[in-house]
């Protein structure tokens, strides 16, 4: 369980980090 | 206490994740260069955090205990291993979205004729999928745990300081004096954690050896090994922490052993016991250690333990050896005159090879202690419980409500998957259990 916890949160992570990414080339653009 | 638990991840996983896009949004500070596309600008992100999160595996592994207090040793190497995973596809997705958005970068491949900067990518990626290769078929490729723990660290090493070659040699985001020494110091303090954990401490572990003082002979094919520390105090450690030993080699051997500490936490002489179980490998040598042995033991470390935890009762989970730090905090607990109910479900092979019997038995007289023993091959007049630990067995022998009791697990995976499975079903929140998987390195 507490495994699936970390799996959760390693996911969380990517999700986080991709969306940040994103975030940086559409300021980039944009900006 | 669940929000507690939820806290203090919300904020281990904001520090995570500021080491990680910080330094990316600070590429955005000052004088920036022409803006390209938005896929080669995101493929330029996703890059410098892919890179970001490869240095932040050497302080995920570097044994630091604030670092790893909140999860337990054993789920920051499970997120290390997951978060890998994502680390290098997010570099290899850098490459590949710009191969598809200006295909002319594919000619940077040939290394032969390539610029540096491409060749170092290239050496840095290479070095990833042959680390993430060997990580995931390590058993199947048949390469031997210290051989391919060396290669890891070689590897990792040479992927970092490769990509920070090529961001370097690029120089598009880093122009700018500041950005780059913030960009190389980054990844210099990652590797420099490792030289800590690699150097430095074993330098200070030499100065702080331990003798072994006897091996005793335990049921189930195990030993213990009582360690006295050498010419210095020793360290003070919780019931159900854990110690990396260094038996026949010196501290700065890279490969050491992760044991559980089995003596009571409230000796006050330094001395700690570990007790091992025989499984055919570098444990098959522990019965044939001479009393007199110089050992080292780098320690505490752990987050399976009662400290901060208060209960109406402890229940304490074992398979196997796994008895190893419950039987720590069953003596801890005695010598301390605890007088709260701790009930131990003790799953085991059969009664002959039930490790610290008797003991237990002995232990029951100083502790309000109540041992349910359950056997997977009984003997043909056994009354109790045999089979495995489940949820029946906790509704059999533990008094409702589940979730108000602090439960301890430690044993094989596959226990512990079923008695994890068990505890949700009978609804015991996340924070209210507490288990460390030996099998995590």
């Amino acid at each position: 369980m507490r495994r699936i916890f970390a799996n959760r949160l390693a996911f969380a992570t990517a999700a986080i980090v991709i969306l940040m990414s994103a975030l940086f080339a559409f300021i980039r653009t944009m900006g | 206490m669940q929000v507690r638990y939820n806290l203090r991840g919300a904020i281990w996983l904001s520090i995570y994740l500021f080491f990680v896009l910080a330094p990316l949004f600070a590429l955005l500070a000052g004088g920036l260069p022409p803006a390209r596309d938005f896929w080669t600008e995101f493929s330029a992100a996703l890059g410098y955090a892919g890179l970001a999160m490869m240095g932040l595996q050497f302080g995920l592994t570097a044994r630091f205990r604030h670092v790893t207090e909140p999860w337990g040793e054993d789920v920051i190497y499970h997120f290390h291993r997951q978060i890998s995973l994502i680390a290098v596809g997010l570099v290899l997705a850098h490459p590949i979205i710009l191969f598809m958005v200006r295909p002319e970068l594919v000619a940077l491949l040939n290394s032969i004729q390539a610029p540096w900067r491409a060749r170092f990518a290239a050496l840095s990626t290479y070095s990833l999928i042959a680390l993430l290769v060997m990580a995931l078929w390590r058993v199947k490729l048949n390469i031997r745990y210290e051989t391919w723990h060396v290669t890891h660290i070689v590897l990792a090493v040479v992927a970092v300081a490769a990509g920070v070659a090529h961001m370097v040699g690029w120089s598009f985001y880093v122009s700018s004096p500041w950005k780059r020494v913030l960009w190389i110091a980054l990844p210099v303090f990652w590797i420099g954690v490792l030289l800590y954990v690699r150097i430095i401490k074993p330098l200070f572990m030499l100065r702080r050896p331990y003798r072994v003082a006897e091996v005793r002979k335990e049921r189930g094919d195990t030993s213990t090994l009582v360690m006295q520390p050498d010419g210095h105090p020793g360290f003070r450690f919780s019931p159900g922490q854990f110690g990396w030993l260094t038996l026949w080699d010196s501290p700065f051997k890279i490969t050491g052993h992760p044991f559980s500490f089995s003596s009571s936490a409230a000796l006050t002489d330094g001395r700690v016991e570990m007790t091992i179980r025989n499984l055919g490998d570098f444990t098959s040598a522990i019965p044939t250690v001479p009393a007199g042995q110089r050992v080292y033991l780098d320690g505490p470390y752990g987050a399976f333990t009662m400290a901060g935890n208060p209960a109406d009762m402890h229940v304490l989970i074992a398979g196997g050896v796994g008895i190893t730090p419950m039987m720590s905090i069953i003596r801890t607990l005695a010598d301390r005159g605890d007088t709260r109910l701790v009930i131990l479900l003790y799953g085991s092979k059969d009664w002959e090879s039930v490790t610290f019997r008797e003991e237990l038995e002995t232990q029951q007289a100083r502790l309000n202690l109540k041992i349910v023993h359950v056997l997977a091959n009984p003997p043909a007049d056994w009354t109790g419980e045999k089979g495995f630990i489940g949820a029946e067995l906790f509704k059999r022998h533990l008094p409702p409500p589940y979730g108000d009791h602090e439960y301890f697990i430690c044993g094989p995976d596959v226990m512990m998957d079923a008695i994890e499975k068990a505890l949700a079903e009978l609804s015991v929140p996340l924070s209210k259990y507490h288990s460390e998987r030996y099998s995590f390195v």
